[in-house]
C-alpha cells in the first residue's frame, strides 16, 4: 500500500512529516527552484556555515504552523469569547480545511523569492510588485491549481495566498483579497510579527546554520503556551471593549515570549544587519541592474521559475573576469572581496543631534568623493508594542505591563554610509574633521 | 515631505492628543493619524488599511518604531493590565521647533483631531475610524443606513446602531473640517 505520510530529517525540528499532497507541492517546480535560493544571501561571505536555502525554511514553517494551529485551535484552549467572534474554530470540518491550508501556505509562502531571496527586492522589481506578488501569482498558478484541485476536498487558492502572505501585502496585491477575523488570525499564525511560524523558524535555522548561539530559545514552551486572546485593554476608558483576537501567550510562557524577542534582536544586530553582509548585499544590487535586462526581474512566473542563485552566481563569476562585461565592477568585488568599507554607523549621539544623520553625511560624502563611490543602507525594524497575555488569574493584560525589560530592546535600527575603500581612509578623516557642521538639521529655509 | 517634517508633525499630534486626555497608546495614534489624513488633508502620506480595529498603516507603525529608536518619541509602559501609551520627549520639541511653517499649516487641524478624539477609547476610536473608511471607500453606500449596514458586515462586533452614530459623528467631522480647511 501507497505510504500516506512521510518524513523528511531536518536539522531544527529532526523530522518533517507531510502528506502526499504536500509533497506533490514539493515536487513541484516552483518548490524544488527554493533549493537553489539562499536563505540569507550573501551572508556566507561573513559567516561560511549560512548557506541554508529557502527550501527547508519552507518545511519548517508548514511544521511549526500546524503546531501553532493544533495549539490554539484545541477546544481546551479556547474561550467562549473567542468561539463567538471566530466561530470556524468550533466547526470540525472547517478546522480540518484550514488545518490543511495553514500547511501549504507556510510551505509556499516563500515561493516568490528572487534569487539571493531579500537583497534589494524593491529596486529590481517593478514599481508595486514584491516577492509576495509573485508567490501569489505562483499559488494561483496553473501548475499549483492542478494540486489544489485534486485535494479531497479542493483548496481555494485566495485562502492559501491570504494565509502566505497576510494582510498588508495582500491589500497591495489584491484590494479585493478581504480578510475576515479568523483569517487575519491564521495569517497571524504564519506571517505574524510577533510569534509568527516564519520568524521561528528563520530565527532557529538561520542562528543553527551561522552559528551563532544568540538566536535560539525555547520554542517548544513559546508554542504550547500561545493562545488566541481579546486584546488586553488599550486604556482604561474602555475596559475590555476591544475585543477582536489576536495571537498571545499565558503568562507562563512570558519568559518564552522574551527569549525570543532577544533572540530575534540579538540576530539583527549581529547577523541580519552586519555591516559587511549589506554592503555584499549592495554589490549584489548593482551587479543585477546591470546584468539583468532592463535592470529588473521579470514578474512572469516562468521566466521567474528559471532564474536562481546559481545562475546569478555563474553570472557574477563570468563578469568579475571579462572587464567589459555588464556588472564587472559590481562581480569583482563581491569575487575578490574588495566590498566597500563601512564610513558611518548611526549612533545614539548622532542621532541626538539630528535623526537624518546618516542621510546628511551620505549626501555630503556623495558630493566630496563622487556618487559612484558611495552608498547608504538604511533600515529598520519594529516588533510589535504590544500583544496580549493571559494572566494566572485569567485576565487579559498587555504584555508591556508585565515585561518591561525589552521596552528597548525590540528595536533595530540600521543607517549605514559606506565608501569606495580606495577613499576609506581620506574619507574618514574628512568625516572626523566635519562632522558636526555635517549633521546639523536643517532648518524649513534649507529645504527650500 | 521630508522624514523630518513628517516626524514634526507626528510627534506634534501625540503632544496634543496627551494634552487632550489622550491615552495615546498605538491605535489613538493610528486613528488619530487617519483621520487627520482623511479628513483634514494632513500630508502625512501614510498608506491605511481596513485591518483589526479598524483602518491601520504598517508603514505608521514602522515610523512610529523609528521615532522611538532616534529618541523623539518614548513608550511608557502602564500598570497591569493596560497597553503601553507614547511620550514626546525633548528632542521631539527641538525637531517640531525646526519647521515652523510646517507646524503653522497643520497645528489648528491637529487640534481639531486632538480635541475630538482625545477623550476616547479605542472601541469609540475604532467606530470613528471604520465609519470614514467605509464613508470613503464605498461611495456606492449612498446613504447612511447602507454605510451603517456595510460597517457591520466589515466588523460585525459594531452594532447597526453604534456604526449608525459613528457615520453621524464622521458626517458632522466632515462639514466641521471643510469649514476649517476654507
Amino acid at each position: 500500500m501507497a505510504k500516506l505520510e512521510h518524513e523528511i530529517r531536518d536539522p531544527i525540528h529532526v523530522f518533517i512529516k507531510l502528506s502526499s499532497d504536500e509533497r506533490k507541492v514539493l515536487n513541484s517546480r516552483p518548490f524544488q527552484r527554493l533549493r537553489h535560493i539562499h536563505q540569507l544571501a550573501m551572508t556566507f561571505l561573513v559567516y561560511p556555515g549560512a548557506t541554508h536555502r529557502r527550501f527547508e525554511h519552507s518545511l519548517g514553517v508548514m511544521e511549526l504552523a500546524s503546531r501553532i494551529f493544533d495549539i490554539v485551535t484545541n477546544p481546551n484552549n479556547v474561550t467562549d469569547e473567542i468561539r463567538r467572534f471566530v466561530p470556524e474554530i468550533a466547526e470540525e470540518s472547517k478546522r480540518s480545511y484550514w488545518r490543511r491550508v495553514i500547511r501549504m501556505a507556510g510551505l509556499c509562502h516563500d515561493l516568490g523569492h528572487l534569487p539571493f531571496s531579500h537583497a534589494a527586492e524593491k529596486e529590481l522589481l517593478p514599481q508595486g510588485t514584491t516577492h509576495e506578488t509573485l508567490t501569489a501569482k505562483i499559488i494561483r498558478s496553473d501548475e499549483m491549481c492542478r494540486i489544489w484541485n485534486e485535494m479531497t476536498p479542493p483548496l481555494r487558492p485566495d485562502d492559501i495566498v491570504k494565509l502566505a502572505v497576510g494582510p498588508k501585502e495582500a491589500a497591495e496585491i489584491d484590494p479585493e483579497l478581504q480578510f475576515t477575523t479568523w483569517e487575519d488570525l491564521l495569517s497571524d499564525i504564519i506571517v505574524g510579527n510577533a510569534f509568527g511560524a516564519d520568524r521561528i523558524d528563520y530565527l532557529l535555522r538561520d542562528a543553527h546554520h551561522a552559528g551563532v548561539a544568540y538566536g535560539k530559545f525555547d520554542h517548544y514552551r513559546l508554542i504550547d503556551t500561545l493562545r488566541i486572546l481579546p486584546a488586553p485593554p488599550a486604556d482604561e476608558g474602555n475596559g475590555s471593549a476591544n475585543p477582536e483576537p489576536s495571537i498571545g501567550v499565558e503568562e507562563g510562557g512570558v519568559h518564552a515570549a522574551e527569549a525570543l524577542l532577544l533572540a530575534r534582536h540579538f540576530m539583527f544586530t549581529q547577523l541580519y544587519l552586519h555591516p559587511v553582509r549589506r554592503a555584499y548585499d549592495i554589490h549584489l544590487k548593482d551587479f543585477l541592474k546591470e546584468w539583468l535586462e532592463n535592470g529588473k526581474f521579470s514578474t512572469d512566473v516562468e521566466e521567474h521559475l528559471q532564474v536562481t542563485d546559481n545562475e546569478v552566481m555563474a553570472g557574477i563569476l563570468k563578469a568579475a573576469r571579462n572587464e567589459h562585461a555588464n556588472g564587472h565592477d559590481a562581480a569583482k568585488r563581491i569575487v575578490e572581496r574588495t566590498h566597500f568599507r563601512c564610513l558611518y554607523e548611526w549612533n545614539p549621539d548622532d542621532i541626538a543631534v539630528n535623526p537624518e544623520a546618516g542621510n546628511q553625511i551620505f549626501e555630503a560624502a556623495a558630493t566630496e568623493f563622487g556618487e559612484p563611490g558611495v552608498r547608504r543602507d538604511e533600515y529598520s525594524k519594529t516588533s510589535p508594542t504590544d500583544f496580549p497575555v493571559k494572566a494566572k488569574d485569567e485576565r487579559i493584560i498587555s504584555f508591556t505591563s508585565v515585561s518591561d525589560i525589552l521596552r528597548n530592546a525590540l528595536l533595530q535600527r540600521v543607517d549605514l554610509v559606506f565608501i569606495d575603500p580606495c577613499y576609506i581612509q581620506r574619507a574618514r578623516e574628512w568625516l572626523s574633521d566635519n562632522r558636526a557642521s555635517i549633521i546639523t538639521p536643517p532648518t524649513e529655509d534649507d529645504d527650500e | 515631505m521630508n522624514r523630518l517634517k513628517k516626524a514634526a508633525i507626528i510627534t506634534r499630534l501625540a503632544r496634543k492628543m496627551r494634552d487632550k486626555d489622550s491615552w495615546c497608546g498605538e491605535t489613538h495614534l493610528q486613528k488619530g493619524l487617519y483621520l487627520a489624513q482623511e479628513l483634514l488633508d494632513v500630508p502625512t502620506a501614510f498608506e491605511f488599511i481596513l485591518y483589526k480595529h479598524g483602518p491601520f498603516s504598517f508603514g505608521f507603525r514602522e515610523e512610529l518604531g523609528k521615532l522611538r529608536a532616534d529618541g523623539l518619541l518614548d513608550l511608557e509602559p502602564q500598570p497591569r493590565p493596560f497597553g503601553p501609551r507614547f511620550l514626546t520627549t525633548k528632542r521631539s520639541k527641538e525637531i517640531e521647533a525646526r519647521f515652523p511653517r510646517t507646524i503653522d499649516n497643520v497645528d489648528e487641524k491637529l487640534n481639531f483631531i486632538a480635541g475630538k478624539l482625545g477623550g476616547k477609547g479605542v472601541s469609540d476610536l475604532e467606530k470613528l475610524a471604520t465609519a470614514l473608511f467605509v464613508t470613503k471607500n464605498y461611495p456606492d453606500c449612498s446613504s447612511i443606513t447602507m454605510r451603517a449596514e456595510k460597517l457591520h458586515e466589515l466588523k460585525p462586533h459594531v452594532s447597526i446602531s453604534d456604526a449608525q452614530t459613528a457615520l453621524e459623528q464622521i458626517s458632522e467631522f466632515q462639514t466641521l473640517a471643510q469649514d476649517l480647511m476654507n
